[in-house]
């Protein structure tokens, strides 16, 4: 047993040797990565460390970070009503959203990609104008106005459809689908994009053999031919669309405002920024993001190993 | 890990009997005469079309003519002063919208049959195009409608923004918005031009270096193989699935340390480490052949050389797409929990100020939601064959 444990790590010994001294010969591709690496420790790894960190402090910037164990997290959960309101949220959002989104993106980058080139050009950026326009969202404070010169409510109310103006963004009733329907409409972003281009590289010669074979209309080549070959961007897509699902921040806080009426409109991003940057009760809002960080890994990992089945 | 050669196996969808498959096999070798191939029946087509044309046609009329009738005996009962009729009912709407469809229907049809290559794909029918192509051009219309609306609003003068009922197109077009914009902000203590210079400032600086320090990451990452070079790899894709607001509270903390809080950088220096340029850099670099380097390093080029003369010239269209990334991340970045001086606040932020000014603020708003759309639509129109061209090769593999 013990001549085992030392022949590991004798082999371990030598692959590290190996590894050092292949590391002196390509010194020089370390000193590519290192501007970038640099900076991506300094503004990603060590902010997830001391995200990590904080959350278990109370720190108000003022004092220095005193250690408190779990307490935030046990505050998180048990006493703090708004956090449950805003979680309630983000996960409608992100169930709603994200698979709609992520699914009407797909379908839409392949009809569009049977049209001719030139419609094909236009259709490319209709659809992807309004995620790459990203604040242009705000028009719809106009169209979702609450009295009868928006547009929305001027227009039902000429047809009779409803008698006085609805205030579709201060009644919490109303905030949530209108938030939904807005972020839907800002949906097809990179991963629309990674779609249609996927589409495009996929190797005609398989579906004219899939027409030998005998597939027999376009939902068979969907699912025998299209599908298994568009695996990676499928897999790149859905981490796009999870991470923008649950980040949503900016459009709850410009039309529902912030705060929103009866916190209808609170996400845990929106809850972040209210302890972090009004508050500045920074161990509270660091355990926040601890757990928006530990979802948004769940949820990928998670969706990842379902992807990776599709069409196999 | 030795990965068994994968192979693909033959589409054998379960629908079809050995007997069709043998017909099948031998039409191929020719031994049977071949199905008649559907051939464009233009009679058919002109019967079609003839009732299509002259359903909707009087569907429309009847609808028109009904509201028009009814429209006259409102004025005149008006001016008598008696009870109107509501002419606002559903059903209206719904006709036209029928009516509306059948056109859209007919249109399409005729676009499909008449300016379609004469050889069809096969696997399509024509009425599951038809479909698909109605249902894409109802989507394109709602999808595209507000971005109309904004510029429609902006070129509106103000007592048509406030008119009841609102329409969508401006009657009398006039740019009084944006003028306006730039003469009211212009007497406030911080002028607009000055907001718009800090936004150009930090996206011009801020994707520049971004695309620099992220393509030589990605070079090394991808051309060679070295030890932690994967593992680095890994946690930016790792980085993808959370970049975003996650990291605000530690950022802030940090560029406070730094004593950068307040200036560009704080907004900049993260910009340079975005995950997303580096991951689409790497996958397409790995497209470029290997013996273009190699060939290189037999030349006697430098790995620096190499880089600059040989891998940038080369990844073109990459750069495109990592610069419309960052553009759109930086051009759409407000900033307000890392900059507090107002004379170093950014577009969005401005533009959030003038909605805050509600009512009477509403033409300029409007104005700078313009402003603030135009410039990342515009790149991107302009580059977007380049930007398919590096999609292409995004996808994350196992």
């Amino acid at each position: 047993m013990s001549s085992f444990i030392g022949k590991y790590a004798q082999v371990k010994r030598n692959q590290f040797r190996y590894n050092l001294a292949k590391a002196k010969r390509m010194k020089v591709c370390y000193l590519f990565l290192a501007p970038y690496a640099v900076l991506f420790f300094a503004f990603f790894i060590l902010p997830i460390l001391s995200s990590i960190y904080y959350s278990f402090t109370y720190y108000n910037i003022l004092e220095p970070p005193k250690f408190i164990g779990f307490k935030n997290y046990i505050n998180l959960i048990l006493q703090d009503q708004v956090f449950l309101t805003a979680m309630k949220n983000t996960f409608l959002i992100a169930v709603i959203t994200g698979p709609i989104g992520y699914i009407l993106s797909f379908l839409f980058a392949w009809f569009i990609n049977e049209l001719p080139r030139w419609i094909r050009t236009i259709a490319v950026v209709v659809f992807y104008a309004p995620s790459i326009a990203s604040n242009a969202f705000v028009i719809f404070l106009i169209i979702f106005r609450g009295d009868a010169y928006g547009y929305l409510n001027s227009f039902l109310l000429q047809f009779g459809l409803i008698n006085a103006p609805y205030l579709w963004l201060s009644d919490p009733k109303y905030i949530m689908p209108v938030i939904i329907v807005v972020i839907l409409w800002m949906s097809m972003g990179t991963g629309f994009l990674s779609f249609v281009a996927g589409l495009q590289g996929v190797d005609r010669s398989m579906y004219e053999a899939g027409y030998v074979d005998g597939v027999r209309n376009r939902w068979q080549e969907l699912y025998y031919i299209t599908l298994p070959s568009m695996k990676p961007m499928l897999l790149f897509g859905a981490v796009m669309s999870i991470t923008q699902a649950f980040n949503v921040c900016d459009v709850p806080r410009a039309l529902a405002g912030y705060p929103s009426t009866d916190y209808a409109a609170r996400t845990i991003v929106t809850h972040l920024f209210d302890y972090g940057f009004s508050r500045f009760e920074m161990g509270y809002a660091s355990a926040i993001a601890t757990v928006l960080f530990l979802m948004m890994i769940l949820c990928n990992k998670v969706i990842q190993s379902a992807l990776r089945k599709v069409g196999t | 890990m030795s990965r068994k050669p994968q192979v693909r196996h033959i589409v054998q969808p379960k629908s079809k009997s050995r007997a069709e498959q043998l017909k099948f096999l031998a039409e191929l070798r020719g031994e049977v005469q071949k199905r008649p191939q559907k051939t464009f029946n233009v009679k058919k087509f002109l019967i079609i079309s003839a009732v299509v044309v002259a359903l909707s046609l009087a569907v429309v009329f009847f609808a028109g003519y009904r509201l028009n009738a009814i429209d006259a005996y409102n004025q005149q009962v008006e001016e008598t002063g008696q009870g109107t009729i509501n002419t606002s009912s559903p059903i209206y709407a719904i006709l036209r919208l029928v009516a509306l469809i059948e056109l859209g229907i007919y249109v399409i049809y005729a676009v499909v049959k008449l300016l379609a290559p004469k050889r069809r794909k096969p696997n399509r029918s024509i009425w599951g195009d038809i479909g698909i192509y109605l249902m894409l051009a109802i989507v394109a219309v709602a999808m595209v409608f507000p971005l109309v609306f904004s510029v429609c609003s902006a070129l509106k003068p103000l007592d048509e923004l406030f008119r009841f009922p609102p329409r969508v197109f401006p009657q009398r077009v006039t740019l009084d918005n944006f003028s306006d914009l730039i003469v009211t902000m212009g007497q406030s203590w911080v002028p607009f031009m000055r907001y718009l210079t800090n936004t150009v400032f930090i996206t011009l600086v801020g994707t520049f270096g971004h695309v620099i320090i992220a393509s030589m990451a990605a070079f090394v990452l991808a051309k060679y193989d070295f030890p932690g070079g994967r593992t680095f790899f890994s946690m930016v894709v790792t980085a993808l699935m959370f970049s975003g607001y996650v990291t605000g509270i530690p950022n802030y903390i940090i560029m406070s340390r730094l004593r950068m809080i307040d200036t560009y950088w704080a907004v900049i220096l993260p910009a340079f480490a975005a995950p997303v340029g580096l991951f689409l850099m790497k996958q397409f670099m790995e497209g470029l052949p290997t013996s273009l380097i190699e060939a290189a390093h037999l030349d006697g080029a430098g790995e620096f050389r190499i880089f600059w003369n040989i891998v940038m010239p080369n990844v073109k269209p990459a750069w495109l797409t990592i610069i419309i990334f960052s553009v759109q991340n930086l051009w759409n970045t407000n900033a307000a929990t890392v900059i507090y001086s107002e004379e170093k606040k950014t577009l969005v932020y401005a533009l959030q100020q003038i909605q805050a000014g509600g009512i009477a603020r509403t033409g300029q708003a409007a104005a700078v939601t313009v402003i603030v759309m135009l410039v990342p639509v515009t790149i991107f129109i302009l580059s977007q064959s380049r930007i398919l061209e590096t999609m292409a090769s995004s996808g994350l593999k196992d």
